[in-house]
């Protein structure tokens, strides 16, 4: 995959649409729905994928190709994902009435799983989604985030033993 | 819980609107790729033609490597834009200060392009002339000067939002949850105006007493006294409002919802005792297009508006921001981007517009007439991440442009 990437960047470089298109359609659907899991907004998830390979399109001529593609893309998403996300509580939390608990979060996803995911911070939401969507290791993870990787560490075990609590209250009822 | 049954989950859960989504994805990408082809960048027969012909308007293609994908005005009349984004902020053209918010708080920008951080606040806008800026993080309200130092601070029961100073300067209104609050320009006298309200800035009418329209959660619009809290007047009910703002000399007022601009003439100039809200007047808006914001030039001709445009098989979603004749007599388009834009400014003399474009990594300087030449500055994320690798920078957020 990582030669592949690098043989299509190589050409892109040099004016293939083929090219492009190619790397578009290996990494679009996890990109996509890396961002999705972050933010939880179908509309917010497409904007934030789309950006994410506009950055890639306007960075190809200086992209360095020893460096792998996925990983550069996923960071962009994830972090840009992150970034909405504490916009979007912002702007939840000025909306809150001000005698009333905040609103349930959305629940689009429907499963208890993901309706549990989506009450994790953002920050533990990414670090989830690196981890066991994409697989990078705790240490890849701590790279991209720039965090150091006993964080990493302690997002991951504390987002498990959240959502581990949420489902069984979920079952609970 | 099992990590293999997180996995599975993940990777397994449906994706709502997936396909259209990477439809749409595929299009922007195609055409941002295609912008950037060397042999893309020759001017067209008819724009070569009509830059003969010695045109007037702008002619300069807007192709740098950052911003190869701006290259389209509205009403195809001309594929316009400078050729080379300047790569950094080295001036504010026009003049005047900007007020920005990144992740790191929110800066001030003089008219050399130099910044200073106020502050970690989330939000922030200028005094009516510019001598402090009123901020907000979290739950408390800030009123700062130009170097950060804090005047005063209040707190508030919940989160505060949509700071906005009253043009005489004595007080502010703000959010705080969906209460409209109101305190004294020194930071005395807080207290609610009105409760119920949507998640949109008040605005307070230009020049005379304090008062203030805002958007409530029913759909209605209402002016009222924030001294006396007498309500003054309201619009019916319609769908819900993204935008409320005055017309400069406080003549008519305009409501921004999702579909619509509406203008309601204002019966008496004066705004003494109750006032009469014309019916709304609908601004013609191009096919099909969402509203994400507007508002009056500061000398009141025209009215800007940022819209978006959904994406078919043939072109992706776009955003478009044009300018209005306030009294319906058309629409003047100024700019097309694949994508989203970040709002817009005016320049305090009503001459240009700022324009902040995400995807481009730019902020477009274009000038309101469409005679002068766009001026793209690039690079504009690291500006406000110092510190921070160029692909882990966010673009920030556009908070006001005040005062020369």
């Amino acid at each position: 995959m990582v030669e592949r990437d690098r043989k299509l960047v190589r050409e892109a470089q040099a004016g293939s649409r083929e090219a492009l298109t190619a790397l578009y359609d290996a990494h679009w659907p996890r990109a996509h729905r890396a961002a999705y899991l972050v933010v939880h907004d179908s509309a917010a998830a497409e904007d934030v994928a789309q950006e994410a390979f506009l950055a890639a399109v306007d960075a190809l001529d200086r992209f360095d190709r020893r460096r792998p593609f996925g990983p550069w893309l996923h960071r962009i998403v994830v972090n840009r994902a992150i970034d909405w996300s504490r916009r979007e509580a912002l702007r939840r939390g000025a909306e809150e009435p001000d005698d009333v608990p905040a609103p349930p979060p959305d629940e689009q996803i429907g499963d208890e799983a993901m309706s549990a995911l989506a009450q994790l911070p953002a920050e533990q939401r990414a670090v989830v989604v690196l981890r066991y969507l994409l697989d990078y290791t705790p240490g890849e993870i701590a790279r991209m985030l720039k965090v150091p990787r006993g964080t990493v560490n302690s997002r991951l075990r504390r987002a498990l033993d959240r959502l581990g609590a949420l489902l069984e209250a979920e079952a609970a009822r | 819980m099992n990590e293999q049954r997180l996995r599975d989950l993940l990777r397994e859960t449906p994706v709502p609107g997936a396909e259209d989504a990477e439809r749409h994805g595929r299009a922007m990408l195609e055409s941002a790729f295609a912008d950037r082809q060397p042999d893309r960048r020759r001017p067209a027969p008819r724009r070569l033609a009509l830059a003969l012909a010695g045109a007037t308007l702008l002619l300069a293609v807007i192709l740098s490597p950052a911003g190869a994908a701006v290259r389209d005005w509205i009403d195809d009349a001309l594929t316009v834009g400078v050729r080379d984004a300047e790569p950094a902020l080295t001036e504010i053209p026009g003049g005047g200060r900007l007020l920005v918010t990144s992740p790191q708080g929110a800066w001030a920008v003089q008219a050399d392009g130099s910044r200073r951080l106020l502050g970690a606040y989330e939000e922030a806008t200028w005094s009516p002339r510019g001598l402090f800026a009123v901020a907000a993080s979290g739950r408390t309200l800030s009123a700062i000067e130009p170097d950060g130092t804090v005047r005063w601070s209040i707190s508030a029961t919940a989160s505060v939002a949509d700071p906005r100073w009253s043009p005489s300067g004595f007080r502010i209104a703000y959010r705080a949850g969906r209460t409209l609050r109101v305190v004294g320009g020194d930071g005395s006298g807080d207290r609610p105006l009105a409760r119920g309200i949507a998640a949109v800035a008040a605005a307070w009418v230009p020049g005379g007493p304090h008062v203030l329209a805002y958007a409530d959660a029913d759909g209605e619009v209402v002016v009222r006294n924030a001294d006396t809290g007498e309500i003054l007047g309201s619009t019916e009910a319609s769908a819900a409002a993204r935008a409320v703002t005055w017309a400069p000399d406080g003549s008519s007022l305009l409501v921004a919802t999702r579909d619509a601009l509406l203008v309601h003439d204002v019966g008496t100039s004066k705004l003494v005792g109750r006032l009469a809200l014309g019916a709304p007047r609908r601004l013609p808006l191009p096919p099909a297009s969402t509203v994400a914001g507007a508002s009056f030039s500061p000398g009141g001709e025209t009215i800007a508006a940022l819209l978006s445009r959904p994406g078919d098989g043939a072109r992706p979603a776009r955003s478009e921001l044009v300018l209005i004749d306030p009294a319906g007599g058309g629409t003047r388009g100024l700019f097309r981007a694949p994508g989203p834009l970040a709002g817009f400014a005016w320049s305090p003399n009503s001459e240009r517009l700022l324009l902040p474009w995400p995807a481009a990594d730019q902020w477009l300087f274009i000038p309101a007439d469409g005679r002068g030449r766009v001026r793209a500055i690039g690079g504009i994320s690291a500006e406000f991440s110092p510190g921070m690798e160029p692909d882990m920078a966010v673009f920030p957020r556009l908070e006001g442009w005040c005062c020369p």
